[in-house]
């Protein structure tokens, strides 16, 4: 045995990095040639834009004005699916991207075009997610797409139709070019929520077996009924034209595979060039016969559905371990598929996503999703719709691919449930060891019984698929598609502070005047004050909601995920129409802030109305100097019971406030017709909504970033992990339905997991997650040494990857600000 | 079993309790440190471990000093604490830790700390239990560790012996210097041990720890020979200078093997433990060593 000193104890994930640097070759390079061949030709390049999405898109909508918007919609998806460049890349297996070589993002002038002039000058500069474009397609946006949608976006309409005081909290400027942070509306810079299709229909039937029961329907509908002609016709033509659309578009691919093949010299690549052209020729058109095809035609579906829209962080892949896996055992079987060759293709898959990058053209969106956030979650594990386990061999496999190639495309999202099998669990925690933050766990015990008592059936609710950064979605009953209010409730605690006004915006009567807190006498004048702001903030929300529901359905339409849908199908409705029968519409807001608040709230409870050690004025004074020279007042404010530590005097606290929004979201929700519930999900946004809130009560100084989901303030955990999943569970209000996800982070250095006994204990804390019915957590290992050495020296650590907020990036992708929040959230090992 | 209310009621001098540890037993375990110890290891990590009075340290780094605080200064009539040239806090370690125990709670920073606190079993027990959904899953449970926590006999039993009425697994980790009639009661109530062998060399032994080495290997031998189910991991701290030899860990090793149902793990020496000596106004002797 050798004598190790604790901190030289390194992930799997920081010795490859050492071995890089050094100039050692990866142990599993070779394995994985092909793809690491085609990760070096875009690695580590800036993204870049390509127009031509945006322009083949405009030029058909200028040219169908007064249409149905669904058939319009499909009239432009043809329009591109037949004009768009089509691409196969060296190396490559599958066909079909969606841009130019390199790492890419694309337009969706519909949405939030009003910010193309300026945001073409911006991108490259922008400190978050900087993206570039050349001079000749800048031209092009500027001329050709900007001045159509200039009066015509969803965005512009949305800024309209805000009354005067939503505005206020939601925009800074007239243009509602400028977010206030306070209630930020995250429905101008996505179409949809995140949202996973039912894919394998299309492996079951492929496009023509759609396009037949879209023609089967047009056929019967009523020839008298004016309601069948001027709604249900238009979505089912539309439906037929986008699934030529579809189809058309894997042709074009058969056929430039067919041309290469033929000045193609090396035999084996010609070979392959051919391949691809049977497999293009024939799906997404027609079921898939086999493993392969499986793969190309899912591929193409997801990128037609990203050039069809910008669904939120991205499409994801849903159940990739169960829909493949009929396919995968027939092929092995058979002799036709090794695991190595289905670990080559699903790879294939992997860096074709990788190259996709979404871009937010808003400032606002850029700083909500930096590092390039991505959420396409493959969703592995869980149950079968008979609620029984439905881990496979194929599940394994996703699980190898991100240790061998660890890519952080795709989101990979693990789910848990009571009798997750020992070996299933084991090499999950294996794994999270990996040190490249994946997967993430979402806990099957507390999303299916919710699931069932917002309204569906224990099948659809066995079946669910992770869909974006924590949400779970039920492709064939899940409606809902608006995005959703982000909330910053430290904002509402200012206000408190400061008679309903903040420090940010000075001399603009915000939120509403609580009175004076210096004369509050009592903890319960305190408590109510902050329980007037907190439901002032959800009023605005809620109303900003209810517009948003209404006016989304005049902007948007997505004839191929409706197709995907057997409610949009059966009632001929488009997906982004608000009220779908049978549908259940499951919408969110988020809590941004939460332990800032808590740990605020408690030190004012205890040390200003319990041991008095503490004026209000005290701390008053404190905050508007940002603590400078009072550091006392600091360190006795910090000294409160902080959320995080399985307190329950800050827990209780915490659940309170959780209460109220669940109160208010129970009354109404039902006036939008939807669960309108809340959630505890940051993405990157704790950072730039910390940046509008003052000094905090809990020592936070101004403008630095709030706490992030449910996971404790900076460094205010120091209890250890087992006491902030308690404080999880300990905060939530089971007895209520009105809940959606909880994001939570927990950091471990490597020593702390060393070895098979420390797998055996990340194992049995995965078991107690799932127990305490959390519905999501996280975890990145690594050491701070690592992140600091990173931050000082960016080029040897371009290949290190971190976990942020339901998705993984390479840490040198983000901002100094998210850095520096990464590094100071509270690493757990142990001590003696 | 008897007397459980006065084994709830009894009281000993606890230092710190560590929940999320996982190096010390199986599983996800919670550690109760008792304070005192026979030993005086020379690289000793928990300082704060050996005395069994509560004391007093001062951790400097934290203080914010009389310029921004000094708090503890102005509510001390006594001269237990005063303050230096630039500000910072010294202390006078002759007073009681009583009139400590006051301005500990003044401070706001934690800089004051007293090390050692007067618990009943019953608070620790419901401290403990706050993690008992981890240990049912990963077999884990409470460690006394220490200092040698069979010093503090009694309250040690009733800790085990409450532990065990609440169905939690108990481990206690032992430096062997103890009387074999407090470890044969202590055993009664344990699920497994940990048992600290440092060196199988009587003079080294002696001239590191201050203490000899053959009570220790007798309470070894009859700890085999009267509870031969118990389950015992030997640890053996590798200690630079002192027994990092491959011959001497391979001595150990030997001995170990010949013993059933024993386990050997070699703990690698920290320096974690460096910046309490300073807390507590003492020297880390190791320091000169380790820069040999």
């Amino acid at each position: 045995m050798s004598v190790t000193a604790i901190s030289d104890i390194l992930s799997p994930h920081e010795q490859r990095l050492l071995n890089k640097q050094q100039g050692k070759e990866d142990r599993f390079h070779e394995k994985h040639q092909r793809v690491s061949d085609i990760l070096k030709s875009f690695d580590g390049l800036r993204p870049k834009i390509d127009v031509e999405r945006a322009k083949y898109f405009t030029l058909s909508m200028s040219q169908t004005e007064g249409e149905p918007l669904v058939l319009r919609w499909a009239k432009a998806m043809y329009n591109i699916a037949a004009n768009i460049t089509v691409y196969i890349d060296e190396h490559q297996l599958l066909a079909g991207r969606v841009g130019h070589q390199g790492r890419y993002g694309i337009l969706y002038p519909e949405l939030d075009g009003d910010f193309l002039d300026s945001a073409i000058k911006e991108l490259p500069k922008r400190k978050e997610s900087p993206f570039t474009i050349s001079d000749k397609d800048a031209f092009i946006v500027v001329e050709e797409i900007a001045p159509y949608w200039k009066g015509k976006t969803y965005h512009e309409a949305l800024n309209a139709a805000l009354p005067k005081n939503v505005h206020k909290l939601t925009y800074d400027d007239p243009n509602g070019l400028i977010s206030r942070f306070i209630v930020n509306e995250t429905s101008s810079f996505r179409s949809s929520i995140q949202w996973v299709h039912d894919y394998e229909k299309i492996l079951k039937r492929g496009f023509n077996g759609i396009k037949a029961e879209a023609q089967a329907k047009l056929d019967a509908l009523d020839i008298d009924s004016p309601l069948d002609s001027c709604e249900k016709r238009p979505f089912y033509e539309a439906v037929i034209l986008v699934s030529e659309s579809v189809i058309l578009w894997a042709k074009r691919h058969a056929e430039l595979a067919r041309q290469l093949a033929e000045t193609e010299t090396n035999p084996q690549r010609k070979k392959e060039l051919l391949k691809i052209a049977d497999n293009c020729e024939h799906v997404p058109a027609e079921p898939a016969r086999n493993f392969y095809e499986a793969v190309q035609s899912q591929w193409f579906v997801q990128m037609f559905s990203r050039l069809e829209q910008k669904t939120g962080t991205i499409i994801s892949n849903g159940r990739m371990d169960q829909y493949f896996y009929r396919f995968y055992k027939e092929d092995k079987e058979s002799g036709q598929l090794t695991d190595e060759k289905a670990l080559e293709l699903l790879e294939c898959m992997w860096v074709g996503m990788a190259q996709f990058v979404d871009l937010y053209i808003s400032p606002a969106g850029g700083a909500f999703n930096e590092g390039y956030a991505h959420w396409e979650a493959v969703t592995i594990g869980g149950q079968t719709p008979e609620g029984r386990d439905a881990v496979n061999e194929l599940t394994y496999l996703f699980l190898k691919s991100k240790r061998e190639f660890p890519l952080h495309y795709p989101d990979l999202a693990a789910r848990i449930h009571t009798l997750s099998p020992e070996r299933y669990l084991w090499e999950v925690a294996e794994t999270i060891k990996d040190g490249s933050g994946f997967p993430k766990l979402i806990n099957d015990e507390e999303v299916v019984p919710l699931y069932v008592s917002k309204g569906a059936s224990f099948e659809e609710a066995y079946d669910y698929a992770v869909s974006g950064c924590t949400e779970a979605r039920m492709p064939n009953r899940d409606t809902y598609t608006s995005g959703g209010a982000y909330i910053n409730f430290a904002a509402a605690l200012e206000m408190v502070l400061y008679n309903g006004r903040m420090k940010k915006y000075s001399g603009q009567d915000l939120g509403i005047q609580t009175g004076d807190v210096t004369k509050f006498t009592l903890w319960e004048h305190f408590w109510e004050a902050y329980k007037k702001q907190h439901r002032f903030l959800l009023r605005t929300a809620f109303i900003q909601q209810y517009l948003i529901i209404k006016l989304r359905q005049e902007h948007f339409a997505q004839p191929m995920g409706s197709s995907l849908h057997n409610l949009c199908m059966k009632y001929a409705l488009d997906l982004h129409t608000p009220q779908i029968p049978e549908g259940i519409n499951l919408g969110y807001f988020e809590y941004i802030g939460y332990g800032t608040v808590i740990d605020s709230l408690s030190a004012v409870k205890k040390l200003v109305f319990e041991e008095k050690k503490l004026t209000m004025q005290e701390i008053l004074d404190a905050l508007d100097c940002n603590f400078e020279g009072k550091e006392y007042i600091r360190a006795l404010l910090q000294s409160a019971p902080c959320y995080g530590n399985n307190d329950l005097y800050a827990d209780e606290i915490a659940r309170d406030i959780d209460f109220l929004s669940v109160e208010y979201g129970k009354k109404y929700s039902v006036e939008l017709g939807i669960h309108n519930d809340v959630r505890y999900v940051p993405f990157t946004s704790h950072v730039p909504f910390g940046k509008v809130v003052s000094a905090t009560p809990n020592g936070r100084r101004a403008w630095t970033p709030l706490s992030d989901g449910t996971s404790a303030s900076h460094g205010a955990d120091v209890t250890g992990p087992t006491a902030i999943l308690l404080s999880n569970y300990m905060t939530k209000n089971y007895g209520y339905r009105e809940r959606a996800a909880r994001m939570l982070n927990i950091k471990f250095t490597p020593k702390s997991l060393e070895g098979d006994e420390g797998t055996r204990k990340l194992v049995a804390f995965i078991h107690t997650f799932c127990d305490l019915k959390l519905w999501h957590v996280q975890f990145n290992v690594v050491n701070k040494e690592t992140l600091l050495a990173a931050q000082k020296n960016p080029e040897l650590y371009r290949g290190l990857i971190v976990r942020i907020a339901g998705y993984s990036a390479y840490f040198t992708d983000l901002s100094p600000d998210l850095q520096n929040d990464l590094i100071a959230r509270t690493a757990h090992g142990t001590l003696n | 079993m008897s007397n459980d209310n006065s084994d709830g009621k009894r009281v000993g001098v606890v230092f710190n309790i560590q929940r999320f540890s996982v190096h010390d037993g199986p599983g996800i375990r919670t550690v109760v440190f008792l304070k005192g110890c026979s030993m005086r290891c020379r690289w000793c990590s928990n300082p704060e471990s050996q005395n069994k009075e509560p004391e007093i340290a001062y951790n400097i780094h934290r203080c914010l000093g009389v310029r921004h605080c000094g708090r503890c200064i102005e509510s001390c009539t006594d001269n237990a604490v005063f303050c230096d040239e630039n500000g910072m806090i010294l202390i006078n370690r002759s007073y009681s830790s009583d009139i400590f125990r006051e301005l500990v709670e003044i401070c706001p920073t934690k800089s004051l700390i007293l090390y050692g606190k007067t618990q009943c079993v019953d608070e620790i027990i419901s401290i403990v239990e706050q993690d008992s959904v981890f240990y049912f899953r990963s077999g884990g449970g409470i460690t006394l560790s220490g200092g040698e926590p069979l010093l503090q006999r009694e309250f040690a039993v009733s800790l085990l012996r409450k532990a065990k009425q609440h169905r939690i697994d108990t481990v206690v980790e032992t430096c062997g210097f103890i009387s074999w009639e407090t470890l044969r009661e202590a055993c009664t109530y344990m699920n497994r041990i940990l048992f600290d062998i440092k060196t199988l060399d009587p003079v080294k032994h002696e001239e590191y720890t201050k203490t000899p080495l053959e009570p220790i290997l007798d309470n070894f031998n009859k700890l085999k020979e009267t509870y031969p189910e118990l389950p015992i991991s030997v640890r053996t701290p590798v200690v630079p200078g002192f027994n990092d030899s491959p011959e001497e860990i391979r001595r150990i090793t030997e001995f170990v093997q010949k013993y059933k149902d024993t386990t050997h793990e070699l703990l690698p020496y920290h320096r974690f433990g460096s910046q309490k000596y300073s807390f507590l106004g003492r020297k880390d002797e190791m320091q000169k060593y380790l820069h040999k």
